[in-house]
């Protein structure tokens, strides 16, 4: 149990912290929106009330599908572009997919290699591709899930306002939608962009995360 | 049709909806709130209205609820053709024409605007009696 925890800390330590912050984001989300009811003369609603609201649910999708934007575009992004003095970037003139022994795939796989990576022909192509493409599916699946709780949201609002509701479809291309996508991806792109560029110059001794505090600021690349 | 299966597929496995067993019973509430003012008991369609809406329209009218009702235009047959619910606000479309608006409080739907028509568009329908 000791070695298990040990050896897998960083997410033990990571799930803890979603976990507690989505538990205080519900309570804080619950007595938003009953601050929310008093101002309109309505009732209160319990917090189970509200946990399985689409309110609580729209606010956690736009998050996540944030985050998972930012995944993608970053794994996605540094195969192809390179940032010079970065430990988040490959080393100048590695841009691309790289060779096969490089990559440890088919013929030049070691036997500790995964399975589909030994392998070859569409398989392989896929588990070559499989962090990408489950960040895509993850990413696609919030960012609907945030579109389909956010049109009941929205027109629960506009019912308020004795408005007319409007349909999934056209919701998508209203600025409610936009400004909680929007507002999300502008915050995820800058802290991605600050990381890379900040390690170039900056160190934080003992993480992977930063180059070796003597390394040279044009040191690129993971093993800096 | 397609974009709305997909919609309602999603719904079938996603929080936020839920909305179809509960369309019904606003719908029951619009219909007997009509119904009553049709009937000229406007102590019955004020038992149908959110405390909110009744007081204020005593406080506009300076008289009780249960006469004041009876002297707006509100239609006095209540059949729906269609209903609407987000999460605990609803509007039910009659068939007489113009919408009725309820919100979900712990001991049912009320009514919270009654009377009311299209005016601009996407702006508030205009109502005979709101909250």
């Amino acid at each position: 149990m000791r070695t298990f925890v040990r050896h897998n800390g960083l997410s033990i330590a990571f799930l803890g912290l979603f976990l507690g912050a989505l538990i205080l984001q519900a309570v804080a989300g619950h007595a938003d929106f009953n601050e929310g009811q008093d101002q309109h003369g309505e009732e209160h609603i319990s917090f189970l009330r509200y946990v399985t609201s689409s309110d609580f649910a729209t606010a956690v999708m736009e998050n996540w599908q944030s985050e998972y934007l930012q995944f993608t575009l970053f794994i996605l992004l540094t195969v192809w572009l390179v940032q010079r003095g970065s430990p988040e970037s490959k080393e100048v003139g590695k841009a691309g997919l790289e060779s096969d022994q490089d990559q440890k795939v088919g013929a030049h796989a070691v036997d500790a290699s995964p399975r589909w990576a030994k392998l070859t022909g569409f398989r392989r192509r896929v588990y070559e591709n499989s962090l990408l493409l489950v960040m895509v599916a993850i990413w696609i699946a919030s960012w609907f899930a945030q579109s389909i709780t956010g049109v009941t949201e929205y027109n629960a609002e506009r019912l308020d306002h004795q408005q007319t509701t409007v349909s999934w479809a056209a919701y998508l291309t209203r600025p409610d939608f936009w400004e909680k996508t929007l507002q999300n991806w502008q915050s995820e792109f800058l802290a991605v962009g600050s990381m890379a560029i900040l390690a170039v110059y900056l160190r934080q001794r003992g993480s992977p995360e930063s180059k070796p505090v003597g390394a040279a600021h044009h040191a690129t690349g993971p093993n800096s | 049709m397609r974009t709305r299966g997909i919609v309602l597929l999603a719904c079938a496995v996603l929080v936020g909806c839920g909305a179809s067993d509960r369309a019904p019973d606003a719908a029951a509430v619009a219909e007997r709130f009509h119904e009553a003012i049709g009937s000229q008991d406007g102590a019955a369609a004020c038992g149908e209205l959110a405390e909110e809406t009744a007081s204020k329209l005593e406080q506009q009218e300076g008289r009780p609820c249960e006469e004041a009702i009876l002297d707006l235009e509100i239609p006095g047959e209540g059949r729906s053709v269609e209903t609407n619910v987000y999460v605990i606000t609803a509007s039910v479309s009659l068939a007489a024409g113009g919408k009725t608006f309820l919100d979900e409080f712990d001991d049912g739907w009320k009514v919270s605007a009654a009377g009311c028509v299209p005016s601009a568009p996407d702006a508030p329908y205009d109502c005979e009696l709101e909250g």
